[in-house]
């Protein structure tokens, strides 16, 4: 299972977005600032875009979703537990794995937007799907809930999740490192040898790498953990 | 100064709260009530019961600018110049003024190259910005900004910050969930449950939120 980006060309509005690149299956990040191109990249990998030159191929694909920065812009349906129906679930699981069980009969629009952001995070996750791209998915979030999202990102167990953000605190361990560069997509290759070459790196991992530590992943615990073994 | 007292409004519990600083984050978990408390102290809504006094006065005749979490629900015009300007021209500035307010806003946040874009064309990190701008158009007495950062990388975030700290504005209330952006307030306050459960300098919030996820990512590693 991949999806294989072949010298992609896409311009709208004097913004040009170039990249070539195989993702495969595991966990990938792609970084970079705002502006850069993440979204429109989430849109061309999920096939919602059709690039102006090359190709966007996906083998073994059986089903794609992209999960959009807003929340609201995914709201279809008038109550909560109809929301989670519209996505083609049960909504008993989705409320209570989104912990939002009593919520059932209320206006999504009147979820605070964390809680918005749960409900559809939870959707994506129980559809599993074989390519799951994440537009944002940390925004909105508290650092709990954050966590939590990392957890459900970690259990995939199959399938490719391409997570587009530029979360600096909370982050999942993840199997390869992408950068969105004035419309550029930069492959920086696999964890932990990227890390080192990681431009928008957050501050904490800059701050391990500049003392001389080798975090194995990206996750706060992995920079403490490598700095742990410098005191050593 | 901000003083609060008697506050009872849609779930937020506030008995008593005195804040004497400028650049104030409010942090808590999702649904603590931090939109609720910023909304009250920005005027948007009037509280049901209880009193808040801002630099004396009550918010609803203050100028207030205020940054929103999802600029797409409160953006109003589709050429970004438009929308900047929409602050003075609601105010019935003259044209001149407006033009000025609104080079002024663009510079000050940074914006200048996209003031003839097509809002719908912008990321979702560049339309803070350009609310960003459209706040500081009305030369505001108290900047709110309810987790603004959420959606920007950590150069414009960084930007964010800088155009903060050099707004003239005497109080910024800003809510966030970037611990590593509220440690550089000058007080923060911790809300849970709709109530202030912490209020104190960074240090002081901080060192009872230590064992939590809501310290600060860097500060965790140099301890």
């Amino acid at each position: 299972m991949r999806v294989e980006l072949g010298e992609v060309v896409f311009g709208r509005d004097g913004f040009c977005l170039r990249g070539s690149g195989t993702f495969g299956e595991g966990v990938h990040l792609v970084s970079g600032p705002v502006g850069s191109g993440k979204s429109t990249l989430a849109l061309l990998l999920a096939g919602l875009l059709t690039p102006d030159r090359g190709t966007v191929r996906r083998q073994d694909v059986k089903s794609v979703l992209l999960l959009l920065q807003f929340p609201e812009h995914q709201v279809t349906a008038p109550t909560v537990a109809r929301e989670a129906a519209s996505w083609g679930l049960a909504p008993d699981e989705v409320l209570a794995l989104a912990e939002l069980e009593e919520r059932a009969d209320d206006d999504p629009f009147h979820l605070s937007r964390g809680e918005l952001k749960r409900l559809t995070l939870a959707c994506a996750f129980i559809k599993c799907p074989d390519l799951l791209l994440l537009d944002e998915p940390f925004s909105s979030l508290d650092c709990e809930t954050k966590r939590w999202v990392c957890g459900m990102i970690e259990e995939r167990g199959s399938g490719t999740t391409i997570i587009f953000s530029h979360e600096q605190s909370v982050l999942p361990r993840v199997d390869t490192i992408w950068e969105m560069e004035d419309g550029a997509l930069i492959g920086r290759g696999s964890v932990p040898g990227a890390i080192s070459s990681w431009r928008h790196a957050p501050a904490y991992l800059t701050y391990a790498l500049e003392r001389g530590a080798q975090p194995e992943n990206i996750r706060l615990s992995d920079a403490r953990e490598a700095l742990c073994r410098i005191r050593d | 100064m901000i003083r609060i007292n008697d506050l009872r409004h849609r779930g937020l519990e506030i008995p008593e709260l005195t804040l004497d600083a400028r650049h104030i984050a409010v942090i808590g978990p999702n649904g603590s009530g931090k939109t609720r408390l910023l909304e009250v102290c920005s005027g948007i809504e009037e509280p049901g019961t209880g009193t808040i006094r801002i630099l004396g006065r009550s918010p609803s005749s203050l100028r207030v600018g205020w940054v929103g979490e999802f600029p797409d629900r409160t953006l109003l015009f589709s050429r970004v110049y438009d929308e900047v300007a929409s602050t003075p021209r609601f105010r019935h500035q003259p044209c001149p003024e407006t033009e000025r307010m609104v080079m002024a806003a663009a510079r000050m946040v940074g914006i200048g190259d996209l003031l003839e874009r097509r809002v719908a064309s912008l990321s979702g990190g560049e339309k803070v910005l350009v609310a960003l701008a459209a706040a500081c158009a009305g030369e505001p007495e108290v900047l709110v900004l309810d987790e603004a950062d959420s959606h920007l990388d950590a150069v414009t975030a960084k930007r964010l910050r800088q155009v903060v700290q050099e707004s003239p504005a005497a109080h910024v209330l800003w809510c966030t969930q970037s611990m590593d952006t509220a440690a550089m307030a000058d007080c923060v306050i911790f809300m849970e449950g709709g109530r202030v459960r912490y209020s104190g300098t960074p240090e002081e919030v901080f060192e009872i939120l230590k064992e939590t996820c809501y310290y600060p990512a860097i500060w965790r590693l140099r301890s």
